[in-house]
């Protein structure tokens, strides 16, 4: 289990535009923080940061575990996979394994593979080639991959982007459940307010150069949310959608 | 046709390159590198005819001028490399040299031809070796590589995702694959190494189901065409080549409409 998850006072400045502005929050082991807000907030950025791809000019990120280096799993926004590939998706998730140099799979390997297949219900998809499941067999393929790693923070790109309601609603649940019973540090970034609000414990609200940090009521109660979204701009029925999630019903 | 010394050499040679250009060239499918190592073939085609010329031994000449291609191609980014400009620059420079190179030599005809459409039958007993050597080294790497390699080059974004050294791993690779097109220049000739690095991957990648499995079936159609080729030149004096790539051609056809037949009589998944 991690120590402490702590990004503090970030500066990232993109182009020569500051694009995270002393950007601080921590996150718990087992918590689940969503990340909500509009394209280009710097969203996929904070992840790049956190993963140690992107350096921020000012201030740090601080992962630490009990015992051991603290191991990170990412899921990103976009994947190229060639369809044309023969490869089986127990071949794809065996990708994941930390191990570097050892070409063959261990009993130990297999075993791992196939908890963390039963975990994200993909161990009826084990001989099928990866370019022939559907969106949401893949986003849980995905999912599995970073898994096999054990990872302590799991950072989540927009996984839930082109799926369908009913296959968005069972990854963001998948999700939720396995960042509480695995104790994993959850980062998931999404334009689903419905699913953000409804899986995340807390919710941070990215735009350029602002954040807030909160529970999903204060944020969705916060007039920032109609800057989010730019309701002025929409129609009727993304208006109707958010203050459905407002006010219930 | 084995109680001579040369077809020995050249069964044993020929054989040891297939199963090296069968097993790398899954990952040449794989990482979109087909005409990058068509370029290879013909930087060796300079590297060689610039040996000609210096009076070293052509296969010198071949793994200098491509190691030093793979280099530079991974210093300056294979992206860069694999727009259709730069590979059209890229041949015809080191084609125009090549052709320098051999106006320059006496006497290099023969040279020519063996350079442009390989001389298996031309092998001693110390080339032999030389590829035992470099293709166990090879391997041996490949086989030490084999996880990240197949990572990188299955999925690059989750490999980059997972910290994989991403541009070590393309730089490694390109120089790999730059001694394995030097020692097949020296059987089917810089113009078909082409053929031997890709089309028996792309053969098995229409007829299994895994990686390992497509490494396996590509060395194996890659060695046949090989002995099929060495067979039938030795049996009508027609060019090794052209029986490897008539070899190879016909096996990809046949998966090819194998395949198309499978998928059509196979029930329909529907995607979500």
């Amino acid at each position: 289990m991690i120590k402490k998850f702590c990004v503090d006072q970030i500066d990232v400045y993109i182009n020569g535009e500051k694009l995270l502005d002393h950007l601080s929050f921590s996150v718990q082991p087992g918590e689940m923080l969503g990340i909500i807000g509009p394209n280009g907030a710097g969203k996929s950025t904070l992840l790049k940061v956190i993963l140690g791809v992107i350096k921020p000019q000012h201030g740090t990120v601080e992962i630490t575990h009990n015992d051991r280096r603290p191991v990170i799993g990412y899921v990103p926004q976009a994947r190229a996979i060639d369809e044309e590939m023969p490869i089986q998706t127990w071949d794809f998730i065996s990708l994941g394994l930390p191990h570097r140099l050892r070409p063959w799979l261990t009993k130990r390997d297999r075993a791992v593979i196939k908890e963390t297949m039963e975990l994200t219900d993909t161990s009826h998809l084990a001989k099928q080639p990866i370019g022939k499941l559907s969106g949401g067999e893949k986003q849980r393929v995905f999912l599995a991959q970073a898994l096999v790693r054990n990872p302590d923070v799991l950072l989540l790109d927009e996984s839930t982007a082109n799926l369908d309601p009913k296959a968005q609603e069972e990854m963001a649940s998948l999700v939720h459940e396995l960042c509480v019973q695995q104790n994993i540090s959850t980062l998931f970034i999404s334009h689903d307010i419905h699913l953000v609000s409804k899986y995340s414990h807390r919710v941070l609200y990215l735009t350029r150069g602002h954040y807030t940090v909160g529970s999903a009521e204060e944020i969705i109660d916060n007039a920032n949310l109609d800057v989010l979204y730019q309701l002025q701009h929409v129609n009727g029925m993304a208006q109707t959608a958010v203050e459905t999630m407002r006010y219930g019903g | 046709m084995f109680h001579y010394d040369f077809m020995q050499h050249a069964f044993i040679a020929g054989t040891i390159v297939a199963i090296m250009c069968g097993a790398i060239g899954v990952f040449v499918m794989a990482r979109g590198l087909s005409f990058i190592t068509h370029s290879f073939s013909h930087i060796g085609f300079s590297g060689a005819s610039f040996a000609i010329y210096v009076g070293w031994d052509p296969l010198e000449g071949l793994l200098l001028f491509t190691t030093v291609g793979a280099l530079s191609i991974g210093r300056m980014g294979v992206k860069f490399f694999r727009r259709e400009a730069s590979i059209s620059v890229m041949l015809s420079v080191f084609l125009g040299l090549g052709i320098l190179f051999l106006a320059l030599t006496p006497q290099s005809g023969s040279f020519t031809s063996t350079i442009l459409f390989g001389s298996v039958v031309g092998i001693s007993l110390k080339d032999v070796w030389v590829i035992v050597i470099l293709t166990a080294a090879l391997l041996c790497l490949l086989t030490l590589g084999y996880k990240m390699l197949k990572f990188d080059s299955f999925d690059p974004v989750g490999a980059e995702a997972a910290g994989l050294p991403i541009r070590f791993i393309s730089v490694a690779f390109l120089l790999l694959l730059s001694v394995g097109v030097a020692e097949a220049v020296q059987i089917v000739g810089a113009l078909l190494v082409f053929a031997l690095m890709t089309i028996p991957a792309s053969t098995a990648r229409h007829i299994t189901q895994s990686v390992f499995m497509m490494i396996v079936v590509s060395a194996v159609l890659a060695v046949l065409g090989v002995w099929v080729g060495l067979t039938l030149s030795y049996l009508t004096s027609a060019p090794v080549s052209f029986y490897i790539t008539a070899f190879e051609a016909l096996c990809y056809f046949l998966a090819l409409g194998w395949s198309a037949l499978k998928a059509k009589y196979q029930p329909m998944k529907m995607a979500a």
